[in-house]
């Protein structure tokens, strides 16, 4: 009986513990971080055209990675943190690789839509004094 | 040997108006919370209940049960001898059956406030558990509800670009897929079996409530509902306790008011002399 009391007391001892540690903390703080550089790389006027290209070459799977560890981060559901709140509720430009390549646009030009910056409104900008 | 009677009688009636002193100091520390809301429905009351025995409020209600059945049984044996007994010895049982009617109250009243204790501590534990099992639904808080309701959207329209996205990315050439993409793909088949077996576990069952199968948090509510009640009889049962006491003050008075008139009864000292009935002895002519 003390037998078969401890296997049961050390099986929901280890269910506990691998509950606690499976959740994982900063997933979307990295994903924002990793995006935050791709975006400045991708306009930065001192890179060179290969060299842009490059970077973004070297990024796009760890965005996309990133992307899906936040869509699959159990400790972010019902996380009513003002950063998850405006992660999800903006999916275009959380999830910035999934959302272009679903609207068949390069990444850029998804960007700069959800910024608010499309062929229109440039075409409708006037230059002059404030 | 009619004066000890009286003065016992009086002892008993004053014994019973003064408070009884209940276990204070058993305790019971019931386990997490964040452990029990892991736990099966079905396992859960027997958690709970496995714990308490174990506690030093636990034992106490135990002890408290066997005394109370030890003393119900000789308080049984009492009665039969009284009912058999005659004169002074039946005086004497009778006595004594009313000490051991006042020890079973007491042992009645400690017992109730050890069960109060349990109950209150039980319910507690069981409101607790709400709370937490609420936070990890996210039940309560209308803007988490709103936050859960974005991030299911957001997961079906993520799902349904996956595909998509990994024929025109991880199919060109500068972009091979990643360790993590492989790792995650092999891991999940892995993952969806032992799903699989996990919910056909038997442990994994539903609770049951009246043949229905309930979720974790109605079945809870439903043993919250339980102590409640439970709670309620044991405050009508202190009802009852206080009536029996109040008969045994009556029975006593009853034995020390026959002691009283048998001493009365037995007494030398004459009647008083009627003053009108000796007027004749001063009218008479001498």
């Amino acid at each position: 009986m003390k037998k078969s009391n401890l296997i049961t007391t050390s099986a929901f001892a280890l269910l506990v513990a691998v509950s606690a540690t499976s959740a994982r903390a900063g997933t979307l703080e990295n994903l924002e971080r990793e995006r935050a550089i791709t975006l400045s790389d991708l306009i930065s006027d001192d890179l060179s055209p290969n060299e842009r290209q490059d970077r973004f070459s070297n990024a796009k799977p760890r965005l996309v990675d990133l992307e899906r560890m936040v869509m699959r981060d159990p400790s972010l559901k019902g996380k009513n943190t003002p950063d998850v709140r405006r992660a999800f509720s903006n999916y275009d430009m959380t999830f910035l690789m999934h959302a272009s390549v679903e609207k068949d646009r390069t990444v850029v030009d998804h960007w700069l839509e959800q910024m608010g910056v499309t062929t229109s409104s440039l075409m409708s900008a006037n230059v002059g004094r404030r | 040997m009619k004066k000890t009677i009286l003065l016992a009688g009086i002892a008993v009636v004053s014994a019973l108006s003064t408070p009884h002193l209940a276990l204070a100091d058993a305790k019971w520390q019931p386990q997490s919370v964040e452990r029990l809301v892991k736990l099966p429905a079905t396992y859960l009351t027997k958690s709970i209940d496995q714990d308490f025995r174990r506690s030093e409020l636990g034992q106490a209600v135990i002890g408290a049960e066997k005394n109370i059945g030890l003393k119900a049984q000789s308080l049984g044996e009492l009665n039969d001898a009284v009912t058999l007994a005659d004169g002074e010895i039946k005086t004497e049982l009778r006595h004594r059956m009313l000490v051991e009617k006042h020890a079973y109250l007491e042992l009645m009243a400690d017992r109730n406030d050890l069960r109060r204790k349990q109950l209150l501590t039980k319910r507690r534990l069981l409101d607790k558990l709400l709370g937490e099992i609420a936070d990890q639904n996210g039940s309560d808080n209308p803007r988490q509800r709103a936050l859960i309701a974005r991030q299911e959207e957001a997961q079906n329209r993520f799902e349904s670009s996956l595909s998509k996205v990994d024929i025109q990315l991880f199919n060109s050439v500068d972009a091979p897929q990643s360790k993590y993409g492989k790792k995650y793909a092999e891991n999940m088949s892995a993952i969806e079996k032992l799903a699989q077996k996990i919910d056909a576990h038997q442990m994994n069952e539903s609770a049951l409530l009246d043949g229905k199968a309930v979720s974790q948090e109605q079945y809870v509510r439903a043993l919250m509902a339980d102590t409640e009640s439970e709670l309620a009889i044991l405050q009508q049962e202190e009802t009852i306790l206080g009536y029996m006491a109040k008969l045994v003050a009556l029975d006593a008075m009853s034995l020390s008011e026959e002691g009283l008139n048998a001493e009365i009864a037995d007494s030398d000292i004459p009647n008083m002399s009627s003053l009108a009935a000796s007027v004749d002895l001063f009218i008479g002519n001498n």
